[in-house]
């Protein structure tokens, strides 16, 4: 197909184009029950080209798609378009990554429906509803320009996510946990998801009151969210380039905590968006972004890079219909990074339990693991204020219950110029990988 | 294509089988900073089939290739099959409907070439670009997409529905050293191509709004009176309200539908909500939701009390209460699930404005304008876009990052004032849930006082 398409597509400004086909099939547990199973077949293409140095993009999901229509629509999608020299980049050696794995392309229905069985076998708890679903994911991606450059790969995709929602008279307690990954998860993979969602609600069971003032708070991996979020925006080429990042102008100055590096890694082994090559045929690389607090550079896509002369990272993320986006794979954030002996999936153990060992010496704070409307402020401006999905008050360095009606509040880039603490608990949430890190000084208000 | 439908459904050897397929034809034209980013046509097409056996649970295909439909019939039926189920999943019965229901398309926008949507949409980001040289990006939207989708089920109901959307929005960033604000409009129509013009001024005030904000302090964090207005009090009813009132939160849950018992009082007297998938002319509405079910005023709060709630034909017979018209699916690749349409809290006394709630605030905020809302059930946030700080009665300084935390129990039971100027606030963006994002819903309020609620912030 895309030999087919670049060849219609016939423009001197040249041409990429993108093919991809999946299967995804779920099944979904609800109240402890399985309910449904289901499959999703999706094919489609996209085709981007330059014509009378204009950009146009277009796609179709059309099971046999007129090649032809296509071409028109983005040749009439170019004639709006912006004029970009777009450097379509030619054939080159991919590095290798697994991205397929055969025992999760194997896994028959019943497979899954055993595995979520048993999931919910062990977080069955009295009083508490347990939902589960499993998701398993084959797909295929072909990706080509008028260059010559080919890629391409077979890829396989996991997701098992399981949620305990237990109410008590008026008070409902959401506890929420996932395994994301290219294979199935290993039996110590669940053991770990199990595990994680234990240590959540054990000391969720008491309602505390929350504490007030600027206080030491930790961020779990999932609380890291909102604090991540803003540095993702202000790291992207796109942001540069509109004039918002506030890194932007900032590359080799000390900006952030002298332990904190933030890379983008297509090729982390076990990650769950690691692959050989990007949507717009760039062989993928690992990209430094933050070293020890240092910006080193930003995340672009062959679009953003023309603009910005400078060279794509390899983020370029399409999808069937619309132009490519800057997008991050994994983001390995943190002090330390994911190791093959130490992937930071199924060591879950006490010292490295909730908070990641980052309690000692507070007097009196929080750990928070899940803040309600994150992304939903001025986020690139770096502040946030966030009402607590899941947090729990640590009086004299230990957890003394969940709070509810609280608030916390801050600025990310005043907060994480000193990072008080680096948590032992590394591991993979979707494509982030972080450890906790201990904030100190965040405010927090209650009613 | 219905004889097709009609013949996939009798191969079909489920006991409940439906197939819904859509072809939704769709522009786009985008502006970043002053560059136009995209401009494109596309077409998207696909089926969904999800089947039900006695004693099993539901299977589910959705594809792309219509070529695929009877191999998808049949493979629905086997995964319902792979399904064992000791409690049986029932459906509430709806009587059979047969109809042709197209929503009007108000200027068809698949007659409207991308040109002219492109120097509609520069217009309105020139507006807001010229509004300030600390407006240093902006970006500016426009999207429409014109669906249809036809609906079958294995109990006589054959629906054919053409929905018309049509949204323009506007995001400007202003900056000024190191603060940065932002701006925003968003105007989101079930309607077509007429309804989208001579909005400049929305677009120029959300720009001057960014700027403005430069200035303002963030607020101060600590539990006040609120008042908030139309917008932001729409997006509150959906998130601390809309979400608990939709059945199949409750309908497994033993504890919930305790804590959900219709008759319980959630609020003062003075409050009214309820959800109008049958409204005319909104962004919500619709003739049938996606399990072929009409589309209806579900009265969920009256008086303070709970009267009713939100069904799918499985919810509604699992409680034995009747379908509302509320099982949604954003497209073919999602089956429906329990949604809302257009929710609201009704108004209050004729005459009462904005004012009269503020007059005897000695200090309070006054959260207006909406960049979301997410609820996690008991907790939500909802985040105004700007505020005001209340002083003496009087409506005083612009504060910012104003994000309230709220409480199902103690903020609903919080609203002691309610004004009478009523209006339904169409948004663009859509609500999110089980993966489905976004669904096109509309909110709509009128002023709204708090007595006390936790605004986020510095203490």
């Amino acid at each position: 197909v895309i030999d087919q398409l670049l060849g219609a597509a016939r423009v001197n400004g040249g041409a990429d184009a993108l093919w991809r086909r999946e299967e995804r099939t779920a099944v979904a547990f609800e109240a402890g029950r399985l309910k449904t199973a289901g499959v999703t077949e999706e094919a489609g293409v996209n085709l981007r080209l330059v014509s009378g140095g204009r950009v146009g993009v277009a796609g179709t999901t059309a099971a046999a798609p007129d090649l032809e229509e296509l071409v028109a629509r983005a040749r009439a999608s170019a004639e709006l378009g912006e004029h970009l020299e777009l450097g379509f980049p030619p054939t080159s050696p991919l590095p290798r990554v697994p991205t397929f794995f055969d025992r999760a392309a194997n896994a028959s229905l019943d497979q899954l429906i055993v595995m979520g069985r048993h999931l919910v076998e062990r977080l069955a708890r009295e009083g508490c509803q347990v939902n589960v679903v499993i998701e398993r994911e084959v797909g295929e991606t072909a990706v080509g320009n008028s260059a010559g450059a080919r890629g391409g790969y077979p890829a396989t995709g996991v997701g098992v996510t399981a949620e305990i929602v237990r109410i008590v008279a008026d008070d409902v307690l959401m506890i929420y946990d996932q395994y994301v990954g290219g294979d199935l998860p290993t039996d110590g993979d669940l053991d770990a998801l199990v595990r994680s969602i234990e240590t959540r609600l054990e000391p969720a069971l008491s309602v505390v009151s929350p504490p007030e003032g600027a206080l030491p708070v930790v961020f779990t991996p999932a609380g890291l969210a909102a604090i991540v979020l803003p540095l993702e925006q202000a790291l992207s080429g796109k942001m540069v380039l509109q004039g918002t990042s506030p890194l932007a102008g900032r590359v080799g100055e000390q900006v952030l905590d002298a332990r904190l590096s933030i890379t983008d890694d297509p090729l982390a082994a076990g990650g769950p968006a690691s692959r050989p090559i990007d949507d717009e045929c760039v062989p993928s690389a690992t990209t430094p972004l933050v070293e020890r607090g240092v910006v080193r550079g930003f995340v672009y896509d062959l679009e953003t890079a023309a603009r910005a002369q400078s060279r794509s990272t390899g983020n370029g993320r399409r999808g069937i219909f619309g132009k490519p986006v800057i997008r991050y794979t994994n983001l390995i954030v943190g002090d330390l990074r994911p190791t093959p002996d130490a992937p930071g999936r199924g060591a879950w153990d006490v010292g490295r339990a909730l908070g990641g060992g980052l309690l000692d010496g507070i007097a009196d704070g929080l750990i928070v693991d899940d803040l309600i409307g994150v992304g939903q402020g001025n986020v690139i401006g770096g502040g946030f204020s966030h009402p607590v999905g899941l947090a729990y008050r640590v009086e004299r360095g230990t957890i003394t219950g969940r709070v509810k009606d609280a608030a916390v509040a801050g600025n990310v880039y005043d907060l994480l110029k000193r990072i008080a603490g680096f948590g032992t608990d590394g591991r993979w949430l979707g494509a982030r990988w972080s450890p906790s890190l201990r904030l100190d000084g965040v405010s927090v208000a209650r009613r | 294509l219905k004889d097709r439908l009609a013949a996939a459904l009798k191969a079909s050897r489920a006991d409940y089988t439906e197939i819904r397929v859509e072809r939704t034809w769709s522009s786009a034209v985008t502006y970043r900073g002053r560059r136009l980013e995209t401009a494109t046509v596309s077409e998207d097409q696909g089926g969904f089939v999800r089947s039900l056996n006695r004693g099993c649970g539901w299977g589910i295909a959705s594809f792309t290739s219509l070529d695929a439909l009877p191999a998808m019939v049949a493979r629905a039926n086997e995964l319902s099959r792979a399904v064992r189920l000791d409690k049986p999943i029932r459906l509430a019965d709806t009587a059979p409907h047969v109809a042709d229901a197209a929503l009007d398309l108000d200027g068809d926008v698949r007659g409207i070439s991308l040109a002219e949507k492109k120097n509609l949409i520069e217009a309105y980001n020139g507006a807001m670009l010229a509004v300030s040289d600390a407006v240093v990006d902006t970006q500016a939207s426009y999207r429409d997409e014109v669906s249809e989708v036809w609906y079958v089920n294995s109990e006589g109901t054959a629906l054919a529905q053409l929905r018309p959307e049509v949204a323009v929005s506007g995001t400007a960033i202003a900056r000024r050293n190191g603060t940065i604000e932002k701006g925003l409009a968003s105007i989101g129509l079930r309607k077509g191509w007429r309804s989208v013009h001579g909005l400049e001024q929305r677009f120029r005030v959300a720009a001057r709004r960014a700027v403005d904000l430069l200035d303002a302090p963030r607020v101060q964090g600590g539990a006040y009176p609120v008042i908030l207005d139309n917008e932001l009090a729409g997006v509150f009813i959906h998130e601390a309200f809309g979400h608990l009132s939709e059945a199949d939160f409750v309908y497994e849950n033993p504890q919930a539908r305790e804590m959900m018992t219709l008759g319980r009082r959630f609020g003062k007297p003075v409050l009214n909500v309820g959800d109008n998938g049958a409204a005319p002319h909104l962004r919500g509405t619709l003739p049938f939701d996606d399990e072929g079910t009409p589309t209806q005023d579900t009265p969920l709060i009256q008086e303070g009390i709970l009267v009713g709630r939100l069904h799918s034909r499985e919810t509604a017979a699992a409680l034995g209460e009747r379908p509302t018209g509320n099982a949604r699916a954003i497209s073919f690749r999602h089956p429906p699930i329990v949604r809302m349409t257009n929710t609201y809290i009704g108004p209050g006394p004729a005459g009462r404005g904005c004012a009269d709630l503020i007059k005897d605030v000695k200090l309070g905020v006054y959260a207006c304008g909406a960049f979301g809302g997410q609820t996690m059930l008991e907790n939500f946030s909802f985040t105004a876009a700007w505020g005001h700080m209340i002083r003496d009665g009087h409506v005083a300084e612009l504060v910012k990052d104003v994000v309230l935390a709220g409480n199902l129990f103690q903020t609903l039971d919080r609203i002691d004032h309610i004004a009478g100027d009523f209006t339904w606030n169409q948004m663009g963006g859509g609500c999110g849930k089980g993966g489905q994002v976004p669904l096109p819903v509309t909110e709509g309020a009128p002023h709204v006082r708090i007595e006390e609620a936790l605004v986020g912030g510095d203490v």
